[in-house]
């Protein structure tokens, strides 16, 4: 079990990875945080562009960020596996290649939001509702009300 | 499709699972989200992010699976209920 992310951590992360060029959206609640919303969660969650070449500097990175794969896990990593938890790293980290409830990355990347590259609260929302578990039902109804707010605030 | 709340209804964007929402609730929650706004992101974070063990789920350091419907189905089959990380509490 990782240590808890932080803010510097959420600095080295988009640092490192921009510095490899890794193409990836912060997303889920971890996301949703950095938009401003209000909550708490254990981990961070990133959805990553699915091509052998961002795999391979994802791996890179994630070595760099301090997290230790072996041969067969970081192949898995560069060929894009679906999902991959890490827990082996200085703090807990998913990696999502396909999340649920977002048709491709291009249209994500597309809507992205600036504060480090993290998908549009409807994208995260969409992803939550789509995933359907317990824990995504609680937080929906609260991650709404903070779009409408959020979108209130940015207009 | 736009997400909304109407009449103090918490629609997605499929128009269903909802939930009734007192009027309160939504402008306690926007309350909050302007407490929140007024912080730096770094503070923000500093009271976001928790740890706390989840049995099972922290008890691998790697884990990987070839779609999200395989994860969902191994949380369902291994985590205890009370994580919520299956679909039915």
């Amino acid at each position: 079990m990782g240590a808890r992310f932080d803010y510097a951590q959420a600095e080295e992360i988009r640092d490192v990875f921009a510095r490899h060029g890794v193409r990836y959206l912060f997303l889920g609640k971890s996301g949703a945080i950095l938009l401003g919303f209000p909550d708490t969660t254990q981990d961070a969650d990133v959805f990553v562009e699915r091509t052998m070449a961002n795999g391979l500097a994802l791996v890179a990175t994630l070595r760099k960020l301090g997290f230790t794969l072996t041969d067969a896990e970081a192949a898995e990593v560069a060929r894009g596996k679906v999902f991959v938890q890490l827990k082996n790293g200085p703090f807990d980290l998913d990696l999502v290649f396909a999340p649920d409830g977002i048709e491709t990355f291009a249209d994500a990347w597309r809507r992205r939001v600036e504060v480090a590259p993290v998908c549009h609260l409807d994208d995260i929302i969409a992803s939550k509702a789509a995933a359907n578990r317990v824990r995504d039902r609680e937080v929906l109804p609260r991650l709404r009300a903070f779009r409408e707010y959020w979108v209130r605030r940015s207009c | 499709m736009a997400v909304s709340i109407l009449g103090g209804v918490v629609a997605n964007r499929q128009g269903c699972e909802t939930r009734p929402m007192a009027q309160d609730e939504l402008h306690d929650w926007d309350a909050e989200f302007e407490a929140a706004a007024r912080r730096p992101l770094r503070t923000r974070m500093r009271y976001a992010f928790v740890r706390t063990y989840k049995p099972v789920l922290d008890d691998a350091t790697y884990r990987s699976f070839d779609s999200l419907a395989e994860y969902r189905a191994w949380c369902e089959a291994n985590l205890p209920s009370w994580l919520g990380y299956g679909r039915a509490v």
